[in-house]
Formats: structure tokens, C-alpha cells, sequence
């Protein structure tokens, strides 16, 4: 009896102290679960969706960094959309301001109206504004070295991210991971930036989708029947005793 | 034999727990799924290994150690199965506090079921070792307070592959928290019920 007025209070207190801290914890790398199974990707959000994605899709975001400028030059930083699309980071010195800059502000942008696609290539996804101004004034900050930008693509045919300087599009040397819809590259101006695609080039294949259902939801079902199996036998051995 | 290897138990228990985390970060090259089907094997292997000890303890008792969880004082109080899943209902909405800020993920729900009905499994097959099996061993041999931080700990320890460090201070309060609940109520699952609420907030909100 007495031990169980100790481990109930006990207990108490660590619900109490467990809860408080776990939801008082400064955000930061909070895990996307406590134990359990990835997440599939959230779907992409397009400016502009294909029609059978348009009732369920979701505006893309934006991102924006304030970095703190002395004697013109930038120490580095990331910036990120607000929906982890893309992703810039500059090292130190890849940007310069004048030398009255006190900050500087790095924005990432969709763009709702983008450039034609370049020749004999499709964009794929979304075309994201990289820009960088000066504070005070709002002049153009200007990259001296190049930066790192990963960026997301949507689902289907991808070959390279390519920059368009206000007049052509550029490729970018391009660098993927395989089943990772993601790419990166290193732009060496501030400009717009999209997956891009052969002009013409189709969606996966039959095989490519059915392979990656039977993959995803075979291990899905055996961990259900399995764990299920195990949990229910767990439970009947507790009801007995 | 049998009675110098049960004082044992909840160690060789806490060392089986942390050798499972440390295979499924070995299986995370293959795929985070197909890791995840290797931890809930060895989790139900944990179980059925268990049993046997359960019952080869009950064939030769310890005068000092319960063979079982039920056996331990703390839960012979076992709150109403109700109570004890609005508190894990509770505790699962707290724990989602944080992230319900955040702006809606846009996963279709459509894709929840299937990946939904898996956290169940995983979860609960959790529980029921760390909080069913783990912290009475440890609460029995040296303590509740013993009991409730040494399955916060190796609960934050079997996420530390999958989360690093940054993740720790976290997943020990909610160890700490889910143990709490464990003591509260007498049942595991409650516990099951808030880290299947919690694990399913992420669908919605990550």
C-alpha cells in the first residue's frame, strides 16, 4: 500500500513535469514524432496546379532572413520557405553590400507570372525569386561567390535546375538524391530558379508506380499484421493472469 | 540460476531495448520503413522472450521480485478503463500543443489510414515493452522514481538514432510524462492512447 501512494505520486509529478516541459520547449528540432514510421511528403504546392490537383492544393510560401552586414560584407546565413520548398544558404563573404549596409534581407519568392520555359525543356514545379537587398536604402545586394540553393520538385520527370538572369536560362550543375525530390545547385547571381525537365518527357511509368505501392503499402500491412499479432497476443496474456 | 539472473531482468531488459534502436539504425540505409519493420519485429521478440521469462519465473519465484507487471503494488490500483483513456486522450492533446500552431500539412487524409493504422501498432507495441514490461522491472528493483526516469531515458535513447541529440530533452519529458500516466492510472493504455494521438498529430501539422 505504500508503495503504491509513492509510485502514484510519483507518478504525478512526472506527468505534471514531463508535460510542462514538452510543450514549453523553445520549438527547435522538435522530431516529427516520438518513435514511429517516416511521413510521406507532403504533397507540392504549386502557383499553379495541374487540374487534378487544384481543388486540394495549397499556396506555396514564402521565406525571408534578415543577416546582419559589417563593413559590406555578409557573414552567411539560410533562409527557407515557409513550406521547406527551397532552401538558399550563403557562406561567409558570397554576398556583398556597401558599406553603409547595417543588414541584409534575403527573400525567396514563387513567381506568379514566370518566364517562358527555356528552349526544349519544361518547368517543372514552381519558378522561386531569389533576391537580397540592402537596409537602410534597399539597394541590391550583389553575390560575389556562389551560394547553395536546394529546391523541391514535384512529382514526375526531372532532369536539372536551371537560373534565368532576366533574358536566358542557364543550366545549373545539378545534384540529386535518388528517391529524394529534392536538387541542388550553386548559382553564382541572385535571380529565378526552376526543376526543369526534357520538353515532352512523361510521368513515371506503370511498373516505377506500381513497384513504389507494393514497397510502401507491403511494409505498411506487415507491420500492421505483425505488430497486430503480437500486441493482441500481449493483451490475451494479460487478461489471463 | 533462475534467482540471480531475475534481479537482473530490467537491465538485461533496458541493454535488449537499446540494441533494438541501435539495429534499426542500421537498417536506416535500406529504407526508414523497411527499419521500422525490423524494430517492430525484435520489439515483439522482446515480448515473446518476456513470456518465456514470465513463466519460467513463475515455475521457480523469487521471494523478492514480481514476475509480472500486474504483480507490483502500484498496479494493483488500476483506474477505470475510461477514466484512463480520456487521461491518455488528455495527455495526447497536450502533447500536440506545440505543433497545432503550425500551418496545416495538406496531406490528403485519404493517405492517413494505412500510414495511421501502423503508428498504432508501433506505438503500442512501445508501450506495452516500455511502459508494461521496463518501468515495473525497473520500479520493482530499485524504485518508482528509479522506475519512471530509467524509462524516460532509454525511451529518449531509442529515439536518439532516429532524432539525434537535439531530440532528447524532448523525448524524455514525454517519456517521463507517458510514465507518469503509467503510474497514475495503473494501465499501459493510456500511454498507448496519448503516443498514438501525439504520433498522429504530425500527419495534420509537419
Amino acid at each position: 500500500m505504500v508503495l503504491a501512494v509513492t509510485a502514484r505520486q510519483a507518478g504525478k509529478l512526472a506527468l505534471v513535469i514531463g508535460l510542462a516541459v514538452a510543450v514549453l520547449l523553445p520549438s527547435g528540432p522538435r522530431p516529427a514524432l516520438f518513435d514511429g514510421l517516416p511521413l510521406p511528403q507532403a504533397p507540392y504546392r504549386y502557383v499553379n496546379p495541374p487540374p487534378d490537383l487544384a481543388s486540394s492544393n495549397q499556396p506555396p510560401g514564402s521565406g525571408q532572413a534578415t543577416l546582419p552586414v559589417q563593413n559590406g560584407q555578409v557573414p552567411g546565413g539560410g533562409v527557407q520557405t515557409s513550406d521547406g520548398q527551397v532552401l538558399v544558404y550563403f557562406g561567409l563573404g558570397a554576398l556583398r553590400a556597401s558599406s553603409s549596409a547595417q543588414s541584409a534581407t534575403i527573400r525567396i519568392d514563387p513567381v506568379t507570372d514566370p518566364p517562358a520555359p527555356p528552349r526544349a525543356s519544361q518547368i517543372r514545379g514552381n519558378v522561386y525569386r531569389v533576391s537580397a537587398t540592402e537596409e537602410p536604402g534597399g539597394g541590391e545586394v550583389t553575390v560575389v561567390r556562389g551560394y547553395n540553393i536546394t529546391m523541391r520538385y514535384p512529382p514526375g520527370p526531372f532532369q536539372e535546375l536551371q537560373f534565368y538572369d532576366g533574358t536566358n536560362w542557364h543550366s545549373l550543375r545539378t545534384t540529386t538524391v535518388s528517391g529524394n525530390p529534392y536538387a541542388g545547385a550553386t548559382p553564382t547571381a541572385l535571380g529565378e530558379i526552376a526543376a526543369t525537365a526534357p520538353a515532352g518527357a512523361g510521368g513515371e511509368s506503370l511498373l516505377t508506380i506500381l513497384a513504389r505501392i507494393v514497397e510502401s503499402y507491403g511494409l505498411l500491412a506487415f507491420i500492421i499484421v505483425f505488430g497486430g499479432i503480437a500486441v493482441a497476443q500481449e493483451i490475451r496474456r494479460r487478461r489471463r493472469t | 540460476m533462475i534467482a540471480a539472473a531475475a534481479p537482473r531482468r530490467a537491465a538485461a531488459l533496458t541493454v535488449a531495448l537499446l540494441l533494438t534502436a541501435i539495429m534499426r539504425s542500421l537498417l536506416l540505409p535500406i529504407g526508414e520503413l523497411a527499419a521500422a519493420v525490423g524494430f517492430v519485429i525484435a520489439l515483439a521478440g522482446l515480448l515473446v522472450v518476456e513470456r518465456r521469462m514470465d513463466s519460467v519465473l513463475s515455475r521457480h519465484p523469487h521471494p523478492t521480485l514480481p514476475t509480472r507487471g500486474r504483480e507490483i503494488g502500484q498496479q494493483r490500483s488500476e483506474t477505470p478503463f475510461w477514466l484512463g483513456a480520456a487521461a491518455g486522450v488528455g495527455v495526447g492533446l497536450v502533447l500536440l500543443l506545440p505543433v497545432m500552431g503550425a500551418a496545416a500539412s495538406g496531406r490528403p487524409l485519404s493517405g492517413f489510414w494505412g500510414w495511421g493504422a501502423a503508428i498504432v501498432v508501433i506505438a503500442t507495441l512501445e508501450e506495452v515493452v516500455l511502459r508494461g514490461r521496463l518501468q515495473p522491472a525497473w520500479t520493482a528493483e530499485a524504485g518508482p522514481v528509479a522506475g519512471l526516469v530509467l524509462s524516460a531515458a532509454v525511451f529518449a535513447l531509442i529515439h536518439l538514432p532516429r532524432y539525434g541529440l537535439g531530440a532528447m530533452p524532448l523525448d524524455f519529458a514525454v517519456g517521463l510524462a507517458l510514465g507518469g500516466l503509467r503510474a497514475v492510472t495503473g494501465r499501459v493504455a493510456p500511454c498507448a492512447i496519448a503516443h498514438v494521438i501525439a504520433d498522429w498529430g504530425a500527419w495534420f501539422w509537419l
